[in-house]
């Protein structure tokens, strides 16, 4: 009766958080959306350089063949890692599979959090927002002095940073996957097979996350089956 | 070269400025916004300060790779859109690939190629409306759809709240799963980087638990990126 009741009220504290992250997070992204929209529209109207609606809309329909699919399956994708607050500040502030996400898992880790639980929810939303900051901190100076930082920066540094995929998504899921090796081990199979599938690169990262769900859940189902079975056979002996 | 003499004036002229500044400050905004809300929230859900503090400095540790990381590739978005179209364009999206690929088929729209002859100021901006629009996409459906998921994982989760914990974890897994294996096709060096930080993020993190030192824990991703990507340099030689 009582954990019931501790179960509701757990509920209700995160359902305050979720309604404000809902309210700011929309909030924040409609703001960002209007803003966006004003240097093409002061382009075209206040300067005075509209190509034409036609030729707008002919881009809109390249952009969309090209990228459009994204626009749905990311979210979707992303969503169970990054949560409510997450997922609003991932895709407002972008890199979300190369920053947002490690960011996400690396603040999780840092406080053991289990995945999943309020904590990790909490820790994922500060990883991302720290790393959101960090990100428009370091963009500041590189935008107004970039040449002149690329200039001085030695050869063999530009090198090494083209080297930052491979290393932060193998110590992430490194990290990840020593709380269920398992897991670790499906994922990477089913991305290796999903990436040499010759099927169109936009459906690769829903399948894959797909995939891993459907086998983790299948993996579960199993092992309670085994564990009942198990259980069966110790009570029949007695 | 023509374009540049007419088009980065204008690209980079105050107005635009002042819009970048106008977008950057609501992503950073929504950073301290949540920041806040999280830290209301922390004490009822058994949060400590020291934890709080701890996933920020993990989070910001672990942003150094991938947003120095794009120095190089932003510079080269500089000589094309100009400052602040780039501050603006990286700040919200991030993917330099993304930008200029998307620039490109707004010049192609209009007739002439980025950059090229005939790029001028109203290629220049289709380029930014092409930009602009194909970045919408992502905020809309963010804006729009993220309530939606949270209600399907609220009820999951209500109603077995381990197989929501399942979930969130085997989609971390699928997902950097893919990104893994992406790098691991890529090639010979990849490889290996991303063996050896894999190895080294596994070395760190049981140090950590064994020797009790919290600060690894914080600093194991940075660590794993400075090695990971030393090594990946030693590659090349």
């Amino acid at each position: 009766m009582n954990e019931k009741a501790g179960v509701k009220s757990e509920r209700n504290e995160m359902e305050f958080f979720h309604k404000k992250a809902h309210f700011w997070g929309r909030f924040t992204l409609w703001a960002v959306i209007i803003t966006t929209m004003l240097p093409p529209m002061y382009l075209s109207f206040i300067l005075g350089y509209h190509p034409g609606w036609d030729v707008i809309l002919t881009a809109f329909i390249g952009v969309t063949a090209f990228i459009g699919i994204m626009w749905v399956l990311e979210p979707i994708s992303y969503f169970p890692s990054l949560g409510i607050s997450g997922t609003y500040m991932s895709f407002l502030v972008g890199n979300i599979s190369n920053m947002c996400l490690p960011c996400s898992a690396a603040a999780q880790n840092a406080i053991d959090a289990d995945p999943g639980t309020k904590k990790a929810e909490l820790a994922a939303t500060l990883g991302i927002a720290a790393a959101s900051l960090v990100h428009i901190i370091v963009l500041v100076p590189v935008v107004l002095g970039g040449s002149y930082i690329v200039s001085i920066l030695p050869p063999s540094i530009q090198t090494a940073f083209q080297f930052v995929l491979p290393a932060i998504f193998g110590g992430v899921t490194a990290q990840f996957a020593m709380k269920r090796p398992i897991y670790g081990v499906i994922g990477i199979a089913f991305g290796v097979f999903i990436t040499l599938l010759a099927i169109p690169s936009f459906i690769k990262v829903v399948l894959c996350v797909v995939g891993t769900i459907t086998m983790a859940y299948l993996l579960e189902k199993y092992k309670n089956v085994k564990k009942a079975e198990e259980g069966k056979i110790f009570l029949d002996k007695y | 070269m023509i374009h540049i003499d007419k088009i980065l004036p204008i690209a980079n002229s105050l107005a635009m400025w002042g819009f970048s500044v106008l977008v950057i400050s609501v992503v950073v905004f929504q950073a301290f916004i949540f920041i806040h809300l999280v830290c209301k929230q922390a004490p009822s859900s058994g949060m400590s300060r020291t934890e709080i503090n701890r996933a920020l400095r993990t989070g910001v540790i672990s942003a150094l790779g991938p947003s120095l990381g794009i120095i190089i590739v932003a510079v080269s978005l500089i000589t094309v859109i100009g400052a602040p179209l780039t501050l603006m364009r990286i700040g919200i999206i991030g993917s330099a690939a993304y930008e200029l690929t998307a620039a490109g088929i707004g010049a192609k729209a209009y007739g002439v190629e980025l950059g090229k002859d005939g790029f001028n100021l109203q290629a220049f901006t289709t380029a930014v409306w092409t930009m602009c629009i194909g970045g919408l996409g992502w905020l809309l459906s963010a804006a729009l759809f993220t309530k939606s998921l949270g209600k399907i994982q609220g009820k999951i989760q209500a109603q077995n709240s381990k197989i929501m914990a399942l979930i969130s974890t085997a989609a971390m897994m699928g997902a950097f799963g893919y990104f893994t294996a992406g790098q691991i096709v890529a090639g010979f060096n990849e490889t290996v980087v991303v063996l050896i930080s894999g190895i080294t993020m596994m070395a760190l993190m049981i140090a950590a638990e064994k020797w009790k030192l919290a600060w690894l824990k914080e600093w194991a991703l940075g660590i794993t990126l400075v090695v990971g990507m030393s090594i990946g340099y030693l590659t090349t030689i």
